[in-house]
């Protein structure tokens, strides 16, 4: 059996999670793993700290310490700016070195399954990848990952015993953010680093936020249907609150209120979100093909016979005229309450 | 210049609806289930078959699994592959990210002068999506994942590749050999080649290795290399939709509605 | 000069021996027959809803010559044969355009899509991307038995669209209560009902049809099938005209030719007035291409109070739904749709019911009737009216 470059009985009893930067902050993600480590952290005594790399990223770790961190650990270097594998990969092993944390976990999004995939293998550890659960064993202080495989239908609880860190990727929206403590305050610990370009193999050649839009993944769709009578900029309200996109059924984009790009079922987009909500839409077999995939899917159509409640979770039965708008205002009343 | 060389990593899976979980020993059971490629490996396949299109070259599979993946990697092989390397031993059996990283690596190392190694972006079986940046840390050398589109230069001996990030796109460019993993669906696996059809299905197109032609360390294979320990089981409940009418005036159902939206969704 | 200029907006196709030799083989020389009239691009459907329509006459010389189609034109064809009722040559057209598609698979260029297709019925046994375990899901409460030789005087193949489809499904039903109803003893294969392969072949994927056809008749040989009843055309077509013969009394019917039997026996009879009109759209695969105008109509006249009333163009030049060809996966821009005409025609005729026996014409038209959005007026096949009428 191959050890891991640290095992358990040099293990620091701490909870280490990864940070992932984004324009406005901390990735939601990030903010949900730092909620669940210091519930188990509370739960055992244990130290909760943050890995945060980037360059001059100071406000950030107080946000970190406002939502429950104990430590930042901080890498903070001109070739930190932008995401490299090698550049990161390199200063987070550096870290978790140094400090043995036994558990370490990252959000599952591109580059933090990029990044845990080569620390596993550096470290010679073990990875949960793509969790659903996360919780700690009370008897031997191990950390349970729930994982599931072949399209959700097998949920499999997995363990480490000797290799450590226990490392582990979340998806996000598993967990919920903590509330914001601007009071609590945390150490900062700067990571030495020793990086020199010549590390960095990558290049970026070109970048570019805002534009195209990919229906596969989005986290929740909003589709019109016929029903919709072409109010798709009603949707599209709807679709921003929830961090969604738009899409249709093929009669509103015949009739040109929403491009082609946007025509979900079995000649279109086949989008897989967590939520799919679907408005005036009656359900004919080649639209249902393309969100049969859905984690959920909500139907609201003025008939109560259409096909499309059969392929529902929630069905509502009424006008999207009147629900949408309504819901857009329960949704956004209750944000205003929340930011307020 | 030498012809490329691409290796294909793909695995056969068992239909995902068709798996179950013995209620009583908690195992899992898929013998009666029927196998297919993982469908993301599909979408590698064409990106490496349109790589030889273009720039020629020669693409290996490499699988690891039992014997019967191979009616499955000789279909893929039939879309226009030019070889199938299986590694497979009971050693290898119960391999978790670590130990199947490891084993791939045998393999390619064992296949040799290899430039650029294509992954599906996860398994439908597995889902961990960290096979690809595995074998990149085993070999050391760069990864591009999640791409859409690729290009090799192989004159400057570089791949450049579109990769979708939150909300846009990045452009990556990073020296030969590399590790590239492939976005599912973002291109329409081309079907079968009939012409190749029996071909693919002659003795010779396929090479299987077992743990000991790959000079694989006993610790580092199988269930022994493998970290981790699967210690609970379970079907998750059967995915039917709940087809749950919302009751109540229109003010109360639109309140019960946002409320599952905001349990379902960060709002 | 401008003529020249002119000639190279066209395309440049270049001659190939080989080419011109496969498809003499392909299609038993079917196109040399052709002594380029005309008449196939003129009576072509596509040249009601298009401004340039889609020139058969000129696929025809292609095909004659081994030339390499070049624009995507070649699979617009829904292979509904209307060309071929109207060939003064007798040529076997549908199938000189399946042989070029056939050769356009083997240079890798097929229509985007239907690559897809094709994997979808080789990992899943059904053109429609559904798991084949959940294909006779749609029965469970119906209780039919798995067919049995022995017990059952016929099999009813159900087809891949009325399992899984859920509109097609209620065609299934209602043809399942008619064969209740008149004491037929059937079965069907359930879950193991293997797909016919028509998408494969009408897409002109022969060589891959060929493996399909030679598994599902080893399934139909291995379980004793000889009586067939399909509610698809389509699959009635292939299983007639296509299949490799692998049994000797191996009899396919439409499910309509079946029920006009049962009517004409005595066996099946309608005691329910319905008092409606009803205009009958012929599936291009009963009646063009299997000469089958009859059974139909037979059956809803057979309906105590049904009054049938023709379209405009009915029987030898019933107008396509679209479906057919593997363009039901392929999407066809709005103002190119056969079924909008279809209805309109239909909704003309001043009846209440479009009725259609096939379970793509049944999609077609009641996606086009949705979107014409007209009261009182409704698509239905004559399963569905039939078996109102028990």
């Amino acid at each position: 059996m191959v050890s891991s470059l640290y095992g358990i009985d040099q293990e620091r009893k701490s909870i280490w999670v990864y940070l992932e930067v984004e324009a406005d902050g901390l990735a939601g993600v990030s903010l949900e793993l730092i909620a669940k480590g210091r519930q188990i952290c509370n739960q055992l005594g244990w130290q909760l700290a943050g890995l945060l790399l980037g360059h001059k990223l100071g406000e950030l770790a107080a946000e970190g310490f406002a939502y429950g961190l104990d430590e930042v650990w901080l890498g903070d270097d001109p070739l930190l700016e932008y995401f490299t594998i090698e550049a990161y990969s390199k200063a987070a092993f550096e870290a978790l070195m140094a400090a043995k944390p036994s558990v370490f976990l990252l959000g599952a999004t591109p580059n933090g399954r990029d990044l845990a995939g080569r620390l596993a293998v550096r470290l010679r550890t073990g990875l949960n990848a793509d969790c659903t659960d996360l919780y700690m064993n009370p008897r031997d202080e191990r950390l349970v990952c729930e994982v599931s495989g072949f399209g959700g239908g097998v949920l499999a609880l997995i363990e480490m015993a000797q290799h450590r860190p226990q490392m582990a990727t979340v998806r996000p929206g598993v967990f919920s953010p903590g509330e914001l403590d601007r009071k609590n305050v945390g150490k900062i610990i700067p990571i030495s680093l020793d990086l020199t370009e010549d590390v960095i193999k990558t290049r970026t050649v070109e970048r570019s936020i805002g534009e195209g839009v990919d229906l596969t993944r989005v986290p929740v769709l909003v589709a019109g249907g016929r029903g919709v009578d072409g109010d798709f900029n009603m949707l599209g309200q709807l679709a921003q609150l929830l961090g969604g996109e738009i899409g249709a059924t093929r009669p509103p984009v015949d009739e040109g209120h929403i491009e082609r790009e946007r025509q979900i079922g079995q000649t279109g987009v086949v989008s897989s979100p967590k939520v799919a909500i679907c408005c005036g839409i009656s359900g004919a077999f080649h639209f249902v093909v393309g969100i049969e995939k859905a984690d959920i899917v909500i139907a609201i159509n003025s008939d109560p016979e259409a096909p499309i409640f059969d392929y529902a979770d929630y069905c509502i039965v009424g006008d999207v005229h009147q629900i949408v708008p309504a819901l857009i205002e329960a949704l956004s009343a209750e944000r205003e309450v929340s930011i307020g | 210049m030498a012809e490329l060389q691409i290796v294909v990593c793909v695995k056969v899976v068992p239909k995902p609806e068709e798996i179950r979980v013995d209620p009583e020993t908690h195992l899992l059971e898929r013998t009666n289930a029927r196998s297919e490629i993982n469908p993301p490996d599909m979408n590698a396949m064409e990106m490496a078959l349109s790589m030889k299109d273009r720039y020629g070259g020669r693409i290996s599979l490499l699988s690891m699994g039992p014997p019967f993946f191979e009616p499955n990697l000789r279909v893929a092989l039939a879309m226009g592959a030019d070889h199938i390397y299986l590694l497979s031993d009971p050693a290898f059996a119960g391999a978790d990210t670590l130990a199947t990283t490891y084993t791939l690596v045998q393999g390619i190392r064992k296949i040799g002068d290899v430039d650029v190694i294509l992954c599906g972006e996860e398994s439908s079986d597995g889902a961990t999506g960290q096979v690809p940046p595995g074998l990149a840390e085993w070999l050391n050398i760069p990864q591009l994942t999640l791409l859409t589109d690729v290009s090799i230069d192989q004159t400057l001996r570089t791949a450049r590749g579109r990769r979708e990030i939150k909300g846009g796109y990045e452009i990556l460019e990073v020296p030969l050999p590399c590790v590239i993993s492939v976005k599912t669906a973002c291109n329409e696996p081309r079907f079968m080649d009939y012409r190749l059809r029996s071909w693919a299905l002659e003795k010779d197109r396929l090479t299987v290795w077992d743990a000991g032609d790959l000079d694989a360390e006993p610790g580092h294979i199988g269930l022994t290399g493998s970290p981790t320990i699967v210690t609970g089981l379970a079907e998750a409940p059967y995915r039917e939709r709940r087809r749950e009418f919302l009751q109540g005036s229109p003010g109360e159902v639109v309140q019960e509605l946002a409320g599952i939206l905001r349990k379902e969704v960060e709002v | 000069m401008a003529d020249f200029e002119q000639a190279t907006d066209e395309e440049v196709l270049l001659i190939d021996d080989e080419l011109w030799e496969q498809l003499i083989e392909l299609t038993d020389g079917a196109a040399a027959l052709c002594f380029q009239c005309g008449v196939c691009t003129a009576i072509c459907p596509w040249g009601l809803v298009r401004q340039k329509p889609l020139s058969v006459r000129t696929l025809m010389r292609q095909a004659q010559l081994g030339l390499q189609e070049k624009n995507g034109s070649l699979w617009l064809c829904t292979t509904c044969a209307q060309c071929e009722a109207y060939c003064p040559r007798g040529v076997n057209i549908v199938d000189v355009f399946r042989s070029l598609r056939t050769v356009a698979w083997e240079n890798r260029n097929p229509e985007k899509g239907l690559p897809s297709l094709m994997w979808s019925i080789f990992w899943n046994d059904n053109p429609w991307s559904q798991p084949p375990t959940q294909r006779a899901l749609w029965a469970n409460n119906l209780d039919i038995p798995i067919f049995n030789p022995q017990e059952h005087e016929v099999m009813l193949y159900i087809g891949c669209t009325s399992s899984y489809d859920q509109r097609a499904q209620k065609i299934a039903s209602a043809l399942v209560h008619i064969l209740r109803g008149a004491g037929v003893e059937f079965g069907f294969l359930g879950e193991e009902e293997p797909c016919c392969g028509e998408a494969v072949l009408s897409v002109g994927h022969k060589h891959y049809f060929e493996e399909v056809a030679a598994k599902t008749a080893q399934v139909f040989q291995e379980r004793g099938v000889t009586q067939m009843v399909t509610i698809s055309p389509h699959c009635y077509d292939v299983f007639r005209n296509h299949y490799p013969p692998f049994s000797n009394g191996f009899q396919p019917l439409h499910y309509t030719q079946y029920l006009f039997n049962l009517i004409s026996e005595g066996r099946l009879q309608f005691m329910k007035p319905l008092d409606l009109q009803v205009t009958f759209q012929d599936p291009c695969y009963l009646g063009r291409i299997n000469q089958e105008y009859q059974a139909p109509r037979e059956i809803l006249k057979s309906i105590p109070g049904v009054e049938l009333v023709e379209m405009e163009n009915s029987a030898e030049d019933a107008l396509c739904c679209g479906g057919g060809g593997g363009r039901m996966w392929l999407e066809t821009p709005i103002g190119e749709r056969f079924s909008d005409l279809r209805v309109e025609q239909a909704v003309q005729t001043g009846a209440d019911i479009l009725a259609a026996a096939c379970p793509f014409c049944v999609a077609c038209l009641e996606d086009s009737l949705k979107v014409r959005k007209t009261e009182n007026f409704e698509v239905r096949d004559i399963a569905e009216i039939a078996a109102r009428a028990l």
